[in-house]
């Protein structure tokens, strides 16, 4: 029962506090794939620790401790109501857990579906109003507003529109197209999905709405990085001015130029990137994220087994 | 020709330049002009972009005369105006370059632009 407790309050915690301790100081500017992981970590983390928590509640110690044999036994008689007698307690705890992966696989589906739509019917219309430029490797859409961005999919294409091509010197459209291809590369389209699945499931609850926003802002940076690789981050600095200026009200994002800002300001003014001990660093939050509460969970069984097997040996 | 899909886009530009109702033997002969093209793969496409809700048909007489639904313009202005704005899936269309930058922050950042040292470019 402690183990359920615990793993109850790290989620709380995790909900809670976790997204402000991320969001503190710019490292995730300097190393913005690194914090795509640990914002994904983070939620994967605090719904697993629920539904561990559930299981340790209701599977006792004791079961594990006499060998898999028992544990999977155990399972058996959990599953076909048989023999272990389930208190309502523990009923309850294992229903929480069913509801909690439950709702997150059904969120992710239908995030998935409606995205899958809505790219079919998007692509539809885009093959009968725009036109493939071979020179440009992209769609070009007849528009009088200034805009570049990509279609995902099995077929993903890049598109910008004819104003954009107007305002932008040849050198600049490049390093846009670049950018966009660096999300159709990274597969940006379904980490939005993982992020969106996981705020639409759990909504309200800041560390689910808080990674949706960053990771939207940090694929963003890395398709910058991406692009800057092969192209003078002048040119992609110049295209965000160019771009986000001179727009009609109707396209106006509520959020403000915020992140244009940051983006034209890290384009001109790279910052160092990240050391090899804070990457590591990292890395190690990434891996405690996702194995903590996993090996939480399994404490009182690996103690209650070596207790078993090894009479002479108490560890916890 | 590359696929359906410019097959798609021929016949629409077609039927936008028309501005009036026309058969599939009509778009057929205008576009046999260009091309070689079987009615049978007009007829097909035609009835798709139907089916997509891009072109309206009525019977007349045995055959259907089909039209346009909305101009081009009207069509992109939608597609643009469902993708660009803030209540955009952002899973379905990645959309970027679309911050918004007031007239002081697009100033001083022409003018950073201006000054950025040419020996660091690149």
């Amino acid at each position: 029962m402690i183990v359920a407790t615990v793993l109850v309050l790290y989620a709380i915690a995790a909900v809670g506090r976790l997204p402000r301790l991320l969001g503190r100081g710019t490292w995730a500017e300097r190393a913005p794939r690194l914090a795509i992981s640990i914002w994904l970590a983070a939620c994967v983390s605090a719904v697993a620790s629920v539904a561990l928590a559930a299981f340790a509640a209701a599977i006792p110690a004791s079961v594990v401790g006499h060998g898999l044999a028992a544990f999977f036994e155990a399972c058996a008689a959990l599953l076909s109501d048989g023999d272990l007698a389930l208190s309502p307690g523990a009923r309850a705890a294992l229903l929480g857990a069913v509801l909690v992966v439950a709702r997150v696989t059904h969120c992710g589906a239908a995030v998935l579906v409606r995205a899958r739509r809505e790219r079919r019917r998007h692509a539809d219309l885009l093959a009968v109003l725009g036109r493939h430029d071979g020179g440009l490797g992209a769609v070009v859409l007849e528009h009088d507003e200034a805009a570049a961005y990509c279609l995902p999919g099995r077929q993903g294409k890049t598109v910008i529109t004819t104003a954009a091509l107007e305002s932008l010197a040849p050198e600049q459209v490049a390093a846009v197209l670049a950018h966009e291809r660096a999300h159709l590369r990274g597969r940006h389209h379904l980490v939005l999905a993982a992020v969106e699945a996981f705020s639409v499931a759990f909504p309200r609850l800041p560390l689910f709405a808080r990674a949706r926003d960053e990771v939207a802002r940090l694929v963003e940076l890395l398709a910058d990085d991406v692009a800057a690789r092969h192209h003078p981050r002048i040119h992609l600095a110049a295209a965000l001015v160019r771009l986000a200026t001179g727009r009609t009200p109707a396209f106006m994002l509520g959020a403000g130029g915020e992140t244009a800002l940051m983006r034209v300001k890290r384009m001109l003014a790279p910052a160092v990137p990240l050391g090899r001990r804070e990457r590591l660093a990292g890395l190690a939050m990434v891996a405690l994220l996702l194995a903590g509460p996993a090996a939480v969970a399994a404490i009182p069984g690996v103690s209650s087994l070596l207790a078993h097997h090894c009479h002479t040996l108490s560890i916890f | 020709m590359r696929g359906l899909g410019d097959l798609e886009s021929a016949i629409m530009d077609r039927l936008w330049s028309y501005r009036k109702p026309a058969s599939v033997r009509d778009v057929l002969d205008d576009l046999r002009r260009d091309r070689e093209i079987a009615y049978t793969t007009v007829m097909t496409v035609m009835d798709k972009l139907h089916t997509k809700g891009l072109l309206r048909r009525k019977q007349v007489g045995r055959a259907y005369v089909y039209e346009t639904v909305a101009s081009k313009e009207a069509y992109t202005a939608e597609l643009m105006r469902a993708t660009l704005t803030s209540g955009g899936n952002r899973a379905a269309t990645l959309v970027h370059f679309l911050e918004r930058l007031t007239p002081e922050e697009a100033q001083a950042l022409e003018a950073a632009l201006r000054v950025y040292p040419l020996g660091e470019r690149g």
